[in-house]
C-alpha cells in the first residue's frame, strides 16, 4: 500500500503543450529543409506555412521546440501550475510565426522567457547553488534574445543569446552532475569565466559581429574542453545500459561543440562555415544531448515508460553520420548539404520511431509480468 | 558504517529487505542506486507505516517524480502488503558529496 506525502499533480495542460512541441519541431525541421535547398512536395507550400517556417527556422527550433520542452521540464520539477505558462506561451508563439503573425509570436516568446525566468527564480530560492544560478543565467539569455527578436525579427543578433540559453542550460545540468566527482581546483571558476566570455561575445555581436563572434566561438570551444575534462560522462561511459548510452550521446556532442566553436570563430573571420557553426551546435551538440536524455525525460514529463535497448544507438549513429555528410561533404557542395539535411531529418524521425518502439516494448514486457505487479 | 547507509528505526527483520529494495532504484544518468548516491535520509517503520525521507541532488530535476515512484514500487514489492508506504521528498539538509557511499566515490574516481 503506498502514498506520497507531496503527490504528483495532475497536468491538465501537458497534452496541449506536447502537441505544440510536436508542431514546432515538425515545422522547424521543414523550415530547415527549405533553407538547405531540399525540394519539398506541395503539401509544404513555400507561399504558406512552410515558407514562414523557413524564415523562422531558428526561432521555431530554439524557442518553439527546445524552449517549450525545457519550460515543461522546469514546470514538472517545480510543481507549480503557473510554471506551465512559460511552455504554453512559447508553443503558441511558434504557431503565430507559422501563420505569419510574427509580432504576436515575438511578444509571446518574450512572455514565455519572462515566465521561465520567474520559474528559475523560484528554483534558486529553493536551492541556491552554482547550477541553479546558471539555469537562471540561461533563462536571462533567452529573455535578452527575445527582446532583440521583438525589436528586429529579421536580425540575427538574437541568435547567440538564444543559443546561449540552451548552452547555459546544458552546462548547468552538467555542472550539477560534476558535483558527484571530486571537485577539482579551478573547475567552477573556469566555467564561470568561459560563460562570461560567451555572454560578452553575445553582447558584443550587436555592435561588432567580428569581435563578438570570435569571443563567442572561443567560449564554445573552451566549454567543449571543460566538459571533456570535468563531466561525469567520462566515468559513466564505462557503465552499462542507459547510463553508457547517455554518456556516448554527451561525449559525441562535446566533439561537435568543439567543431561549432571553431566554425563560429571562422565564420566571423569570413570563412564559409556558417552552416557548420549553427548545425554542429544545434544538431551535433544540442540534439545529441536531447537524444541522450529523452529516454529519461519523456517518462517524467509525458508519463510514458520506455524500455531501453541497444537499438537506441541506431538513430544516434545516424545523426552523427548524417552531420558528417552535411557539414564535411556539404562544405562546398550544396547538393551534399541538402542531402545531409534530409538525412538529419531521417535520423530524428528514426529516433521518434525508436522512442515509440521503446514505449511499446515496455508495455509488452510489463503486461507479461503484470500479475506480479501492484 | 557500510551496513547502515542511512538512519533506520523499525523491526530488525525489515532492515535488510528495505535496503535491498532501495538499492534496486537506480538514478539512470549516473548508473548508481539512490542509496549509494546518498539520497535516502532515513526510514522509519512504526504503527503499520513505513516512512522514507528522500532528497534529490537538484531542485530543477524533472525526474524527481519518476525516482520517487520507483522507490515506492520497489518498497511495495518487498514489504508486507498491510504496511502503508509513505515517501517524503525533503530538501533540508541539502544533499552533499559526503553522503555518497564508498562504492559511489570509487566509481566517480574519488
Amino acid at each position: 500500500m503506498r502514498t506520497r506525502v507531496a503527490p504528483a499533480r495532475p497536468r491538465t495542460l501537458a497534452p496541449l503543450v506536447l502537441i505544440l512541441v510536436a508542431l514546432a519541431l515538425v515545422s522547424g525541421i521543414t523550415g530547415g529543409l527549405v533553407r538547405a535547398g531540399v525540394p519539398l512536395p506541395s503539401l509544404f507550400p513555400l507561399s504558406g506555412w512552410a515558407g514562414h517556417a523557413a524564415v523562422a527556422h531558428a526561432g521555431l527550433m530554439i524557442c518553439g521546440f527546445m524552449g517549450t520542452v525545457i519550460g515543461v521540464e522546469r514546470a514538472v520539477a517545480v510543481k507549480l501550475r503557473a510554471a506551465w505558462l512559460a511552455p504554453l506561451a512559447s508553443g503558441v508563439g511558434a504557431l503565430c510565426l507559422l501563420v505569419n503573425k510574427t509580432d504576436v509570436g515575438a511578444v509571446l516568446w518574450l512572455a514565455a522567457a519572462v515566465f521561465f525566468t520567474a520559474v528559475n527564480v523560484v528554483v534558486v530560492h529553493r536551492q541556491r547553488a552554482a547550477h541553479t544560478l546558471l539555469l537562471l543565467g540561461g533563462a536571462l539569455a533567452w529573455l535578452i534574445g527575445c527582446v532583440l527578436f521583438l525589436r528586429r525579427p529579421g536580425d540575427a543578433a538574437s541568435l547567440p543569446w538564444w543559443f546561449a540559453f540552451l548552452v547555459m542550460t546544458i552546462a548547468a545540468e552538467r555542472l550539477e552532475m560534476t558535483r558527484l566527482m571530486r571537485r577539482r581546483p579551478g573547475a567552477n571558476a573556469s566555467l564561470w569565466l568561459l560563460l562570461g566570455l560567451m555572454t560578452l561575445g553575445a553582447a558584443l555581436t550587436s555592435f561588432s559581429v567580428r569581435v563578438g563572434g570570435v569571443l563567442y566561438g572561443l567560449s564554445l570551444l573552451l566549454l567543449a574542453l571543460w566538459l571533456g575534462v570535468f563531466d561525469i560522462a567520462r566515468r559513466t561511459v564505462f557503465a552499462h545500459g542507459l547510463a553508457r548510452y547517455m554518456a556516448v550521446c554527451l561525449l559525441g556532442g562535446y566533439a561537435w561543440l568543439a567543431v561549432a566553436g571553431w566554425a563560429w570563430t571562422g565564420t566571423t573571420l569570413g570563412l564559409p562555415l556558417r552552416d557548420m557553426a549553427l548545425h554542429a551546435l544545434g544538431l551535433g551538440f544540442i540534439v545529441s544531448m536531447m537524444l541522450g536524455h529523452a529516454p529519461v525525460i519523456l517518462p517524467a514529463i509525458a508519463r510514458i515508460k520506455i524500455e531501453f535497448g541497444k537499438f537506441f544507438y541506431l538513430p544516434l549513429v545516424a545523426l552523427h553520420l548524417s552531420l558528417i555528410v552535411r557539414l564535411v561533404w556539404g562544405l562546398d557542395d550544396p547538393h551534399w548539404r541538402a542531402t545531409g539535411a534530409l538525412l538529419n531529418t531521417g535520423a530524428m524521425a528514426l529516433f521518434a520511431a525508436t522512442m515509440l518502439g521503446g514505449a511499446v516494448l515496455w508495455r509488452v514486457r510489463h503486461a507479461r509480468a503484470g500479475n506480479d505487479g501492484e | 558504517m557500510t551496513e547502515h547507509p542511512f538512519p533506520y528505526e523499525g523491526p530488525e527483520e525489515l532492515r535488510q529487505p528495505i535496503l535491498t529494495a532501495l538499492r534496486r532504484v537506480v538514478d539512470p544518468e549516473v548508473a548508481l542506486n539512490v542509496v549509494d548516491v546518498g539520497l535516502i535520509y532515513g526510514v522509519t517503520v512504526a504503527d503499520g507505516k513505513l516512512h522514507a525521507q528522500v532528497t534529490m541532488t537538484s531542485a530543477a530535476c524533472p525526474v524527481t517524480d519518476v525516482i520517487l515512484e520507483d522507490i515506492e514500487t520497489q518498497l511495495d514489492r518487498d514489504m508486507p502488503p498491510e504496511l502503508l508506504i509513505q515517501v517524503e521528498l525533503v530538501w533540508s539538509p541539502p544533499w552533499s558529496t559526503e553522503r555518497m557511499s564508498e562504492r559511489a566515490r570509487r566509481f566517480m574516481g574519488w
